[in-house]
């Protein structure tokens, strides 16, 4: 048990030891350093507490910024967002009052136009009134106008119906007149002559056209040079073709007094148709009434030639002994009648070359044959200065005509037949021209022009004028 | 009262200067007067430090730490052991050295404030824990609160609050019969019955700190200072108590703890550190014959118990658990129970003086 007493015993002294240490340290200085270091301690509890208490104000004031800086940020977003729309606006509203100002003054000028056009339309308005009042008294006017005029073209008419009735009258007269004249003359006519009647009846009684004696020399032409040896006046015209012997054929107008003049060189071969074949020189040439086609020539070769003209060459050629001086075409376009140097009137066929018939017309050569108008009665013309009338179906002589102090001048000379067959006319050697009626077989009227002998005289086929032609070229017109 | 009462009210005085380099401001502050708690720690002493020298304190980042005689301290070893160890005789105030730059980085193993206290201090219960248990279970599994009511209540010298958190972890408690001693008889039944079963054998964590002396004293004030840790051997060891050992005093643990210093002539080769336990126990039975010799010796020498001749050749001087010199015949279950420190550690404190 010592061990037991020992151990309580060192735990006692334990006990003792821990309170007098205890005493010692902590319960000697306790009082005094807590008493010290209470300032200190309440002190840095203080700045704990104030720095707990500031921690907590700054972490309040951390999330406080936090919400400011959004907001912030948010507000500085919406404030440059109002900036710009602010700006828009601004823009917007100066372009606003541009526009405005614009329209203002747009609308200052409108007024102004208005202003101006209603006064121009009061006037028009003013002018529309007075011009409707005119209108209304023009149309009066007018009316009663139309109403004259019509008045006046009803007795306008009215004696224009007066004046046709007058005139159908004096027509119906006149007519009846003309035919009483007309069956008196034809009665005259028939008492007449029978033959010639009947025959001018028969036919060419509408080329029926009277010739007068011609007395008056009208025209002077100096229409050759070295002599004019043919004149002929074309059909049924005033147109006179002479050719002379400067070899060229010329055309006067010798109705009018103009000188339309076509020359022809017959050498230059200008016309139409140059007809080569004859070996001499050609005496005589014939155109056919009936065709222009078919042209008939007689030269000093002793031939006759029949020409087609649309051919152009030489369809028949007649050869005889003697030579033939004058030509002419039946009016049928298929005899030729030819007079001949031995004094011989011929007759032939132009188809078959054939000789028809002859008669001994002259002593002398024959030297000139024209038909007459109506193609039944032939005029001869000899050297043995009578000039003779044939009928041409039976080859009898029907009349005879010669004067003193007419000799025929050339060989060519050319006599001819008055268009209504009443008169003859050839020159003479003498230059002057005697004319004789055929009903009257004695001479009617001698004319005196040219200077030298007459060569060629030609009627006209109206009956006038009457041309002749001389040996110097001098063509006369007589009327 | 109550031992652990008496030990967690225990504060040594502290005067506390600033070092030289660290005065920015004439005249140079006076020490700072502060009660340390003998079982909390030096770095948590810094917020109350602080207020003191802030004014003077040179620009910068403060890094405390605190020197004796130009020693710098051991920040994890409890401020009542660090005194104990290093005044042999005790010095009242206490008269420290406080730097806040230049930490002596080859010295003390860094110091990053109260965490780092506190992590070393959980980290010595769970070693307590498992040298008592077997594993350290208990401790790991305490909830976050728990811990930190735990360390709050050491910080603050809340004995309540810390034995209320620390009845959860169950830690096995060394039967003490003699803790009936203490309380009265009424409730002396109580306790006996209350007492969970123990284990045949409870095993006592234990740190010691031997200052080594070479020269031989009278008188403690003759010691010399310490100047370098070299001379201070740290010896972490478990002392294990047999349940069929009654009396188990402390004189005994020693034996166990430093084994050397009781040796007879022929067991002077027994290794140091490492030392296996139950060498240690045989060691131990053998030397029971010794012992009682040496008891009955040491009872009438006991007077003085802390000069006990046990060797020719090494000598303990002293023995100071808690600031107390606890006779060598007190039972070492009492101590164990009754002299802890908050992390169930015994730190123990004794000065041998070695032959050269």
């Amino acid at each position: 048990m010592s061990r037991e007493v020992l151990a309580r015993e060192a735990i006692n002294h334990a006990f003792k030891a821990l309170k007098k240490r205890h005493l010692i340290e902590e319960g000697a200085h306790a009082p005094a350093y807590i008493a010290l270091s209470r300032p200190i301690i309440s002190q840095g509890s203080e700045w704990k507490e104030k720095a707990e208490n500031l921690e907590m104000e700054l972490q309040q004031c951390y999330k406080a910024q936090s919400r400011l800086s959004e907001q912030l940020v948010v507000e500085v977003a919406e404030s440059r967002a109002l900036k710009a729309s602010l700006q828009e606006k601004e823009m917007a509203i100066a372009e606003l009052e541009k526009e405005l100002n614009q329209t203002r003054d747009e609308c200052s000028q409108l007024k102004t136009d208005l202003e101006e056009k209603i006064r121009a339309l009061e006037l028009l308005m003013v002018e529309h009134q007075e011009l409707k009042a005119q209108l209304e008294q023009m149309a009066i006017k007018a009316k009663n106008a139309e109403a004259e005029n019509k008045m006046l073209v009803d007795r306008w008419m009215l004696q224009k119906m007066q004046d046709a009735e007058r005139l159908n009258e004096a027509n119906a007269l006149y007519e009846d007149m003309i035919e009483r004249l007309k069956a008196s003359g034809l009665e005259k006519l028939a008492r007449e002559q029978v033959d010639g009647i009947v025959r001018r009846s028969e036919d060419g009684a509408e080329f029926f056209a009277e010739s007068t004696v011609p007395s008056v020399c009208s025209h002077r032409i100096n229409a050759h040079e070295g002599g004019c040896a043919s004149i002929l006046f074309e059909y049924n015209s005033g147109k006179l073709i002479s050719g002379g012997q400067d070899r060229s054929v010329k055309m006067w107008d010798t109705a009018s007094s103009s000188n339309n003049l076509f020359v022809w060189d017959v050498s230059s071969g200008r016309i139409r148709h140059t007809l080569t074949g004859h070996t001499d020189k050609v005496c005589a040439v014939d155109v056919s009434k009936v065709s222009s086609r078919h042209v008939v020539s007689a030269a000093y070769d002793r031939t006759i030639k029949v020409w087609d003209l649309q051919k152009g060459y030489c369809t028949n050629t007649i050869i005889f002994h003697s030579n033939c001086n004058a030509l002419c075409f039946s009016t049928d376009g298929l005899t030729i009648c030819s007079g001949h140097v031995d004094g011989n009137l011929r007759l032939w066929d132009i188809r078959t070359g054939k000789l028809l018939s002859e008669v001994a017309a002259h002593s002398l050569p024959i030297t000139s044959i024209s038909l007459s108008r109506n193609g039944n009665v032939v005029l001869t013309s000899g050297r043995d200065n009578v000039h003779n009338l044939f009928d041409v179906r039976s080859l009898e002589a029907c009349g005879t005509f010669k004067a003193t102090g007419n000799r025929v001048a050339s060989n060519w000379s050319r006599s001819c037949i008055s268009p209504d067959d009443n008169y003859i006319a050839a020159g003479s050697a003498d230059g002057s021209i005697c004319i004789w009626s055929i009903s009257k077989a004695d001479i009617v009227s001698t004319l005196k022009e040219h200077t030298a002998p007459v060569l060629s005289c030609t009627w006209s086929g109206l009956g006038k004028p009457l041309a002749s032609a001389d040996k110097n070229g001098i063509v006369c017109t007589w009327t | 009262m109550e031992a652990p009462k008496f030990v967690w009210e225990g504060a040594i005085p502290l005067q506390i200067h600033l070092h030289e380099s660290q005065v920015t401001t004439l005249p140079p502050p006076p020490p700072a007067l502060i009660l340390a708690p003998r079982i909390g720690y030096l770095p948590l002493l810094a917020p109350l430090i602080k207020p003191y020298f802030s004014s003077t304190l040179p620009p910068g980042v403060d890094t405390i730490w605190f020197d004796y005689n130009g020693l710098p301290l051991k920040w994890y070893i409890p401020t009542g052991v660090l005194f104990d160890l290093l005044c042999p005789e005790p010095e009242r105030p206490w008269n420290i050295t406080v730097h806040f730059r230049g930490y002596p980085g080859s010295v003390l193993i860094p110091c990053e404030g109260e965490d780092s206290v506190k992590w070393s201090f959980i980290n010595s219960l769970k070693e307590a824990a498992y040298i008592m248990n077997g594993n350290c279970k208990n401790v790991m599994n305490m909830s976050q609160s728990d811990q930190l009511e735990l360390w709050h209540s050491v910080m603050n010298g809340n004995l309540e609050a810390y034995q209320r958190v620390s009845s959860k972890l169950k830690l096995a408690t060394v039967d003490d019969e003699y803790a009936s001693l203490c309380l009265q008889k009424s409730q002396q039944s109580v306790i006996e019955t209350d007492l969970p079963a123990q284990a045949k054998t409870g095993r006592v964590p234990v740190r010691l700190y031997v200052l080594s002396v070479s020269k031989d004293f009278d008188d403690l004030d003759e010691i010399p200072r310490v100047d370098s840790w070299e001379k201070i051997s740290y010896i972490n060891r478990p002392v294990e108590i047999r349940k069929e050992d009654k009396c188990f005093t402390l004189h005994d643990a020693l034996k166990i703890l430093l084994p050397e210093l009781f040796l007879d002539e022929s067991l002077m080769n027994v290794k140091l550190g490492g030392v296996d336990l139950e060498d240690a126990v045989r060691n131990s039975n053998e030397d029971v014959t010794s012992d009682k010799v040496v008891e009955d010796q040491g009872q009438n020498a006991c007077k003085r118990p802390e000069a006990c001749r046990i060797s020719s050749s090494a000598e303990i001087k002293l023995i100071r658990i808690q600031g107390i010199e606890p006779k060598l015949e007190i039972p070492f279950s009492w101590v164990a129970n009754n002299l802890l420190n908050p992390d169930y550690f015994l730190h123990v404190c004794v000065c041998v003086k070695v032959a050269q």
